[in-house]
């Protein structure tokens, strides 16, 4: 339609190209800038994190939004997992667009494939700009900064050992002029400084990287991301390690970059954040868009908070849950926590659990839920006190835990909870070896770690054909039933659980489901921390939301019947204060 | 999800040769080695004789390694051995000199040097275990360290010379005479004794040196505690993933700190075992280089280097294949300044194997 400049690498040739082709077929779909200005009314501040992050309308950019990055019908196939189903989405210059989610809806897989580390199975990634759609195939996430598309990742990967300066031009050092190979130190140390500059971060090029806090080393990854053009900049979950000023900071940033006409995509848990910057927000679920917000003249769609969490969360509460049985009110706690937390990740957490209860505990990532269960069984350094059984304990190992009956199978199946290169036996009988050891320790009972082992395949229908081989060789699903068997087999008396259905397939979280629910039944204390809403809800009869490491509300079993109990659960989550939803 | 992706990955059925190699590459070396000996040497080679003779002057070097199998299960690794080895026979052969100055008796003087020797190898493996456990500096570093250190202390105490043990006989017994494998049964015409049972082409009995008898009792027990002991599990759930060893309600902490100080115990064996040959001390060569044997043998017997699998039988092949190349080596004429480079490469190619079956 109009004639377009080859150069797309260039920041400023991009801005020209841009400017050029206000006619282009996408652009006109987006309508007038003004407009869409027009149409947002400065919403409250109501959260810590945005406290001082102006809220007032976009200023008017001058270029038209063009679509830069486009995902065409992604579909991403894990083994029993459909993590993206047929998404399509567009990004387009000038524009702020967050996707939100539960845990588990895909978005992480979204932006693992806009930013090149995960190929589709179906569809494709298409790169826009000049007016026409360019499908792209990133193999590998250079392939994709090359385009312009740089990820900004939770765990920053600044080399330590360099400075600022060093990490920022880290693979493109300006060389001398006068043998091409020498650094031009001093060439590289300004050219850091404008790209700082620009940020409006005032960091010494010269710093060390690792002095850095963690909102600097951000400020650095972004300014990287700058030193290779990039013109789409992804975000995930940037804020959750970000105290509230530099949050603000950083979402002010976020705007900036903005009006300079690059494409900001972010996702966050804080949808109070979400309202305050996106231009555009998306709603994965199960792995599908399932709607769509724009700041537009369509009035209809309001982005608000509530909108949002119930979009993220409209899902039934299917059969997959079993009865909750009945619990004793009356009954002594097998554990009870007072004033515990985690030193630096928690504190203040009171709760208690009795024999045949299920405590949900939920929160974002980073609300300090398991570093406060891994303080409980001492792998962390904790403050406070704890009962267990009515005496006050304090564990300095998670083997004193296991002693006094108090277990804790965490999260990280892969890297904590199992031996993946050993044998299923191997991994069953780990924490009880000392049953199986005969002679003082001298031999181990091997045919009774077999029959152990054989005795859990039936009990929990776990598909092993050959427990002698590494239990990485089972799929996700069968892995956490034998994490789970390992630790039931030492005859706990409680039982934390963090993510007891993280990367298992659906069929096998309808059976982990029924086994919790049966061992609370047999008198078990249990604690299941969970991301998964609908999880916790299901199972629990009582959940506690923790926010920033301290308890943010508690749901009673009557209330987790009530409709509205995972929105609830989200507001607290994400630090909403009560006031707030009674205005609503 | 990425836990998913590593998953399938890991399902990934491996190439059966691969799997092969590293399960049994290193009986595949021995036998092609045992083959290539025996067509250059006659089959002599394979005699029992022979392999007496590899074994007993391996003896020390096979029991470093042993305890060096554990180590390298457990992630880490140890170079100090070599250097321990020393430390131990020069304060045993020391002590012992002290007390026979002291009018003790033969007999008391030579235990008190003998437990002297492997409360030092002890001592010297828990300063090893202390510093990587509590001090939490890497094995590598922290037994560098001891590389240094444990050899020039040795040194100091005999300003870098050969101490010579006091005893005449006694002391040399353990390094030098064995059990053995006849017994005499008569005089022949000439008047000299007449031995039934296994003996060499001289007419003379076999032994069975202590030294060997001590490797293999070792090894078998060394093998059954990797294997079939708690202690051995553990080992094996350090190496493979230390945090979920901790996660499981292991204590790591003393599990390796354990493993250094066997190995220690086991450097003041070797230790006893060489000084009690040669009957003296010589400081600046003995167990010199030991650590690299060692390893090699642990690596070539299809230990991982990573940690978390091993076995000691494996290593005990490996003992034998470094013997029989340098065996082959020096039978073949080849210069001993080549030898180096051929174990070398040997070792290299261990590695390459176990790796590419491992990845």
């Amino acid at each position: 339609m109009c004639p377009e400049s080859p150069d797309r690498g260039g920041r400023n040739g991009s801005t020209d190209t841009r400017k050029g082709c206000r006619g282009t077929k996408r652009s006109q779909q987006i309508g007038p800038i003004a407009d869409i200005d027009a149409a947002i009314s400065p919403l409250p501040v109501v959260s810590r994190t945005v406290a001082s992050v102006p809220t007032a309308p976009n200023p008017p950019s001058m270029a038209p939004r063009t679509v830069l990055l486009a995902a065409r019908d992604v579909t991403v196939d894990y083994p029993g997992v459909r993590a993206l189903d047929g998404v399509n989405m567009e990004f387009r210059s000038g524009e702020i667009h967050a996707i939100v989610g539960e845990n588990g809806a895909g978005k992480s897989t979204l932006m693992k494939v806009l930013s090149g580390s995960v190929r589709p199975s179906q569809g494709r990634v298409e790169l826009g700009g000049s007016g026409q759609f360019r499908a792209v195939h990133f193999t590998k996430p250079s392939d994709a900064i090359r385009a312009g598309v740089s990820m900004v990742h939770q765990e920053l990967n600044l080399v330590p050992g360099l400075d600022v300066a060093e990490n920022i031009l880290l693979g493109r050092e300006p060389v001398g002029r006068r043998f091409g190979v020498a650094i031009a130190r001093r060439a590289q140390r300004l050219r850091a400084a404008e790209l700082l500059a620009l940020l409006g971060a005032e960091i010494d090029p010269a710093k060390s990287a690792a002095d850095l806090s963690i909102a600097e080393a951000q400020f650095v990854e972004i300014a990287k991301c700058l030193a290779s053009d990039a013109r789409v900049l992804i975000f995930d979950e940037p804020t959750a390690v970000l105290g509230a000023h530099d949050a603000a900071r950083l979402l002010a940033l976020f705007r900036r970059l903005r009006d300079e006409g690059r494409a900001i995509i972010f996702i966050s848990h804080h949808l109070d954040e979400v309202v305050a910057v996106a231009d555009r927000t998306t709603v994965l679920r199960d792995g599908r868009v399932v709607q769509a917000f724009a700041r537009d003249h369509d009035q209809h769609r309001q982005l608000d908070e509530s909108a949002l969490a119930a979009a993220m969360v409209g899902r039934e509460l299917g059969s997959m849950y079993p009865e909750k049985g009945a619990c004793d009110k009356a009954a002594t706690p097998a554990m009870e926590l007072v004033h515990f937390g985690a030193v630096g990740r928690s504190r203040g957490v009171s709760l208690a659990v009795r024999p045949g209860e299920i405590v949900g505990v939920a929160g974002l990532v980073g609300s300090g839920r398991t570093e406060t269960a891994e303080a409980i069984v001492g792998l962390r350094l904790s403050e406070g006190s704890l009962r267990v059984g009515g005496r006050s304990v304090r564990f300095r190992s998670p083997r004193e835990a296991l002693a006094a009956g108090v277990v804790y199978v965490s999260e990280d199946r892969k890297g904590r909870g199992l031996h993946t290169s050993l044998s299923s036996i191997e991994n069953t009988t780990m924490p009880s070896l000392d049953r199986y050891a005969q002679l003082g320790g001298l031999r181990v009972d091997l045919q009774e770690e077999r029959n152990t082992t054989a005795r859990w395949i039936r009990e929990f229908a776990i598909r092993c054909a050959r427990p002698d081989l590494p239990i990485s060789s089972l799929s996700g699903g069968n892995q956490q039933k034998f994490a789970l068997a390992r630790w039931l087999e030492t005859g706990p008396r409680v039982l934390i659980i963090d993510e007891p259905t993280r990367g298992v397939d659906v069929g096998a979280k309808g059976e982990i489901y029924r086994i919790l629910a049966d061992l609370a039944a047999q008198g078990l204390a249990c604690i299941v921390i969970s991301s998964e809403l609908p999880e916790v809800i299901g199972l629990s009869h009582r959940v506690v939301v923790l926010h920033q490491g301290e308890v943010a509300g508690e749901l009673t079993r009557d209330r987790l019947l009530r409709e509205d109990c995972e929105e609830r659960i989200v507001r607290l989550a994400s630090g909403l204060s009560e006031e707030k939803e009674r205005d609503s | 999800m990425s836990g998913t992706i590593q998953d399938a990955k890991s399902q990934r059925p491996r190439a059966g040769a691969q799997v092969f190699l590293q399960q049994w590459g290193v009986l595949v070396a021995f036998g092609l080695l045992l083959a290539i000996s025996t067509w250059r040497e006659g089959f002599d080679f394979l005699s029992f004789e022979n392999f007496r003779t590899i074994l007993n002057s391996n003896a020390a070097v096979g029991i470093l390694a042993v305890g060096m199998t554990f180590v390298i299960v457990s992630a880490g690794i140890d170079l100090s051995v070599g250097s321990m080895v020393v430390l131990a026979a020069a304060i045993g052969v020391t002590t012992m000199n002290w007390a026979a100055g002291r009018e003790w008796s033969e007999g008391n003087s030579v235990a008190l040097g003998v437990c002297a020797t492997l409360v030092t190898g002890l001592a010297a493996g828990m300063v090893n275990g202390a510093l990587i456990v509590f001090g939490r500096i890497a094995p590598f570093i922290a037994t560098l360290g001891g590389l240094a250190a444990f050899r020039s202390v040795a040194l100091a105490i005999a300003e870098a010379g050969e101490i010579r043990s006091s005893s005449s006989t006694l002391f040399a017994k353990f390094g030098r005479s064995g059990v053995p494998l006849a017994w005499e049964s008569g005089v022949n015409e000439s008047g000299s004794p007449v031995f039934t049972g296994l003996t060499n082409a001289a007419g003379k009995p076999l032994t069975l040196t202590y030294g060997m008898i001590a490797f293999v009792v070792i090894a078998i027990v060394a093998q059954w505690f990797l294997s079939r002991s708690r202690f051995g599990r553990h080992v094996v759930a350090v190496g493979a993933n230390e945090t979920a060893a901790r996660y499981a309600g292991i204590g790591v902490d003393w599990v390796r700190f354990r493993v250094y100080a066997i190995m220690g115990l086991l450097a003041g064996f070797a230790g006893l075992l060489l000084s009690s040959r040669m009957n003296s001390v010589s400081t600046s060569g003995l167990g010199l280089g030991a650590e690299l044997d060692a390893i090699a043998a642990v690596v070539i017997g299809g230990t991982s280097l990573r940690g978390g699998f091993g076995r000691v039988w494996g290593t005990v092949i490996g003992v034998l294949i470094l013997a029989m190349i340098t065996n082959i080596l020096t039978i073949s004429q080849v210069s001993p300044y080549w030898q180096g480079a051929v174990k070398g490469g040997v070792i290299v190619l261990a590695v390459l194997v176990q790796r590419g079956a491992r990845d």
